[in-house]
């Protein structure tokens, strides 16, 4: 038996005992209510976020790059839509048993087949679409909705591929555009302040960046927007249903200066031989023509080209793919002769009644080396606009030996030799101009009197792009000033070259222009044949680029048997005269003649930009 | 407490504790319809859980409560048996044998221990000297061993720690000394690296470890309480609405229907609503404290005392546990959480609560 004061203890211990045990789990409460109340009120919106963030999955849509026009509003690359058969190269596991079972629904041939093996493996691993066939014929779409059911890993899908209607006029200038690589399009992404993530394509090649050309220097602006298709999704991943849809928004059309008819011209005219055409609006510094030849089709690198048809390309001997116009170095030749003259004219060395007596090569003074002009026996008694006119080697030799050559540097570069001439080609060559000071530090040999009597005649170290001497025909054509160039217009500020002289008057100026017309206008002229090609005038001078330096003719009738090592042609002109609007630089590889070859080319195409 | 006389025989009855759980039963089938995303079938197999348990519930109220120290002995003798029955022949589900299959039901036999525990203990220390002496708090902590490792062999070691939790509650109201409390902590605190390195699965390891800190491996193992702290925080206020909660619906939520249903509570309903349904849990709670200290004798206030402390912990490590303030363990919410054992486990708990509160005896010993 338990008595009444035990049982009071007892009761005693329960209760205090009871109420302790109550006292710690109120504690426990109101830490519990505590953290509720932290995680629902206090941090509510960024959970709030987080709740949001786990429900929706956003994925990004492609834009489409910008339309590119020529000045007349010509369209010259274009996006253009096709319904293609796109797989998901994540969900198949071997794709060659699938590419022939889908060979027997839709016919897959060899080509598409190798397009598919060689890029399965990438785009399985980065989770991107491929497509096996495009341009997909309503019957072939038809058979496939049939049988469709067989393939879930594959769709028929609207997607756009970047084509130019002229895919072999402008290949070099407008380039072509590739695959990104993901740290690519993370960088793009980045700028437009997104993530990379997973993307709805609009092309059928996927996300594409300019990767030469006009397409890579303006890819900022041709490259639009990424929109966003927003999903509920759940914790699997499922997308449930759109919830939002934000448009991407397109890239900027393009306007360039380029010339659509001016550009078919160059090309007929080049018929595939190897050189450039180039031509500037003198005003603007505006390109109007920039053909590199021969050429390739943008539409097929931009689209998806076979490995064995690239390595085609590449080591075609012809170098299709190699932009001459910005890249290929050639001597100027005699169409440096002007310069040289102004130079001479300038430093009142010469003047338009100066005179010498041309035997037809002229004797260095130093060592008795003879440089030889191009006709035997000579000029005869010639000045300065006979020279031109008849492009007489020793008068510009012997007017070179005259010259202090530091100074004869500085004056050609004002004429943008050696220099960056042009606003926004892609990657564009600056030639070379020679000094005493790039002598010794690559040559590591000091400056000869003899190399400032080659400069004379465009030969020897001096070098230039198609554009530069474009851009140096233009110059003189507007009388020693000009914008650089661009292929935009107006979408730059840009800076303006101008020759730094102090003793050339425009009288000077109007009879180098003469003495130019004289090129092809005198009996005498390098360019007579060129005469009747045209209704209006034309400034010109013809250059030929010796690759072989020869003592003579016959000589060079041996040289001659290796096609490789004939003479370039060079021809720079502008027109109509006497108030010219364009300025053109034709050079065509082994053509063994300026005035001849050149010219007729050149002629062409002004013919084309000049219409009476 | 009611006596209701009709003309032949009296019912035994708490309309407090009667109304509150049965008003927390029937929120849970609500709860539990939009846990379930709308799945009517598993709201009907509750509802008749519930129904035969608050039908149960009543019926154990009516005996007087000295059948229950009778029977107590029986009661866990044969709850244990079970155990070991399902030890033995039960067959593996998840690495682990907890359930028997009755046919119609699954059974959890660790549930009924975690009520017989306290009672045995009970109404063991019923006629022995309190507060309890050195002899019988180990007999006390034997039985209570034996009951925990027969539980965590199967193996489940939240129901074994709530088993022995159950019986350490009855030793300490009975007076267990603080020393001895003492220096048990003690013991405890110094062999928990011991216990860490030996006792511990590499599962149950890395639980502990990502309840400390969820964020080192969201997708992992941190999984279930990153999401449930999202479902719980992105409610607000005033929660989603019904049916509206994104996380359970879409399927980020883990165990929405069992363990996790708090979370669903509180995204749908935000912290209104958990201070709702926490204050039901709170009355019920209170109303037992009331109860125990009113009790008739020593039996009657051991047993509402252990078992209303059973409640109560099973409770709060499930609040605990889906805040991410401890490891994940299978705890169910009481009276709410789907399953059948411990949904009637908690019942029988409070049917023979409600005959302990509500049968007086003039004559006390």
């Amino acid at each position: 038996m338990i008595g009444i004061e035990d049982r009071f203890i007892e009761k005693r211990i329960f209760k205090s005992r009871l109420i302790l045990i109550y006292i710690f789990f109120g504690i426990l409460f109101s830490a519990f209510i505590y953290r509720t109340y932290n995680l629902q009120v206090y941090s509510y919106s960024s959970y709030e976020l987080a709740s949001i963030k786990n429900k929706t999955r956003s994925l990004l849509v492609q834009p489409k790059r910008g339309i590119i026009y020529d000045r007349n509003g010509n369209i010259l690359i274009n996006n253009v839509p096709s319904y293609d058969l796109i797989i998901q190269p994540a969900q198949i596991e071997n794709i060659s048993n699938y590419l022939d079972r889908l060979n027997e629904v839709i016919l897959i041939d060899d080509g598409e087949r190798e397009y598919v093996l060689e890029r399965f493996e990438n785009r399985s691993i980065y989770n991107r679409e491929l497509a096996v066939k495009r341009s997909l014929s309503n019957e072939e779409i038809a058979r496939f909705e049939v049988r469709g059911y067989l393939f879930p890993e594959a769709i028929i899908d609207k997607r756009y591929r970047r084509e130019s209607e002229y895919p072999h006029l402008f290949s070099h200038v407008l380039g072509f555009v590739g695959g990104a690589d993901n740290e690519n399009m993370s960088d793009i992404l980045n700028t437009q302040g997104k993530a990379l993530g997973e993307t709805l394509f609009t092309y059928a090649n996927g996300y594409l960046i300019g990767k030469t050309g006009i397409e890579n220097t303006y890819d900022d602006s041709l490259r639009g927007f990424f929109g966003e298709r927003i999903f509920e999704v759940d914790a699997k991943g499922k997308l449930l249903k759109e919830i939002d849809f934000i448009e991407p928004k397109d890239g900027f059309d393009t306007f360039t200066s380029l010339d659509l008819e001016a550009q078919k011209v160059a090309f007929e005219a080049m018929a595939g031989r190897k050189g450039a055409v180039v031509v500037v609006e003198i005003e603007t510094g505006a390109i109007i023509t920039y053909l590199s030849s021969p050429t390739f089709s943008i539409n097929q690198i931009s689209n998806g080209i076979s490995s064995a048809n690239f390595e085609k390309l590449i080591s075609d001997k012809d170098k299709p793919f190699f932009d001459r116009v910005s890249q290929g170095r050639y001597s100027p030749a005699s169409a440096i002769k002007p310069a040289i003259g102004l130079y001479g004219l300038e430093n009142k060395i010469i003047n338009w009644d100066y005179t010498i007596d041309d035997p037809g090569f002229f004797v260095l003074p130093e060592d008795q080396r003879i440089y030889r002009g191009w006709k035997k026996g000579g000029h005869g008694t010639i000045n300065l606009e006979s020279a031109l006119i008849e492009s007489s080697n020793t008068f510009f030799f012997s007017l070179a030996y005259q010259s202090e050559i530091n100074d004869l540097i500085d004056h050609l570069s004002n004429f943008g030799f050696g220099k960056n001439i042009c606003a926004d080609c892609f990657n564009p060559g600056k030639g070379l101009l020679p000094s005493p000071q790039w002598k010794m530090n690559n040559l590591n040999f000091g400056w000869f009197k003899g190399d400032s009597v080659n400069l004379g005649v465009g030969q020897g170290y001096l070098s230039a792009t198609p554009a530069q001497l474009a851009f140096y025909s233009a110059f003189i054509g507007n009388k020693g000033s000009l914008e650089k160039l661009s292929l935009i217009n107006n979408s730059i500020d840009k800076d303006i070259l101008v020759l730094q002289a102090s003793n050339i008057t425009n009288e000077d100026w109007d009879r180098i222009h003469k003495s130019m017309i004289g090129v092809i206008e005198n009996p005498k002229g390098t360019a007579k044949r060129l005469k009747n090609l045209k209704s209006y005038n034309i400034a010109a001078k013809s250059g030929t680029v010796e690759l072989v330096s020869l003592d003579s003719k016959e000589d060079y009738e041996i040289v001659r048997e290796d096609i490789l090592k004939r003479d370039h042609g060079i021809m720079i002109a502008f027109a109509p005269m006497p108030n010219p609007k364009y300025a053109i630089s034709v050079v065509i590889e082994n053509a063994e003649s300026g005035g001849s070859v050149a010219g007729p080319v050149a002629v062409k195409v002004l013919n084309s930009l000049i219409k009476e | 407490m009611k006596q209701a006389s009709f003309k032949r025989f009296t019912i035994f009855f708490d309309q407090y504790l009667f109304i509150s759980i049965t008003l927390l039963s029937v929120m849970g089938l609500f709860f539990l319809y939009s846990a379930s995303q709308g799945n009517i079938n598993i709201v009907m197999k509750q509802a008749i859980f519930v129904g035969f348990g608050i039908f149960l519930m009543f019926i154990l109220s009516q005996p007087d409560p000295d059948i229950y120290k009778i029977l107590s002995l029986i009661f866990l003798v044969t709850s244990l048996l079970l155990v070991l029955i399902t030890i033995l022949f039960a067959k593996e589900i998840n690495g682990a044998k907890r359930w028997l299959d009755l046919g119609v039901f699954t059974l959890q036999p660790s549930e009924l221990v975690k009520i017989a525990l306290p009672i045995y203990l009970a109404s063991y220390l019923f006629e022995k000297p309190i507060p309890i002496d050195i002899r019988n708090t180990f007999k006390s902590l034997l039985i209570i061993g034996i009951c925990f490792f027969l539980i965590a062999r199967q193996p489940d070691l939240g129901t074994s720690l709530v088993v022995s939790m159950a019986g350490i509650y009855i030793l300490f109201f009975a007076g267990l000394s603080w020393k001895f409390i003492g220096s048990s902590v003690l013991v405890f605190l110094i062999s928990l690296p011991f216990l860490w390195n030996n006792f511990l699965q590499p599962f149950q390891q890395q639980r502990i470890l990502t309840s400390l800190d969820p964020s080192a491996d969201p997708f992992g193992s941190g999984w279930n309480i990153t999401q449930s702290k999202i479902a719980i925080g992105s409610g607000g206020i005033s929660g989603k609405g019904f049916e509206a909660g994104s996380q359970s619906h879409l399927d980020f939520l883990p165990e929405t229907e069992t363990d996790f249903i708090f979370a669903v509570i509180a995204e749908e309903f935000g912290f209104i609503g958990v201070c709702i349904l926490l204050s039901v849990y709170m009355f019920i709670l209170l109303r037992c404290m009331y109860l125990a200290f009113n009790a008739r004798d020593r039996f009657c206030r051991l047993t509402i005392g252990g078992l209303s402390l059973v409640f109560a912990s099973t409770l709060f490590i499930n609040l605990a546990m889906v805040t991410g303030l401890i490891p994940v363990v299978g705890m169910p919410l009481p009276f709410i959480s789907k399953g059948g054992s411990s949904l009637l486990s908690f019942y029988i708990a409070f049917g023979i609560i409600i005959s302990m509160a509500s049968h007086k005896k003039l004559m006390q010993r």
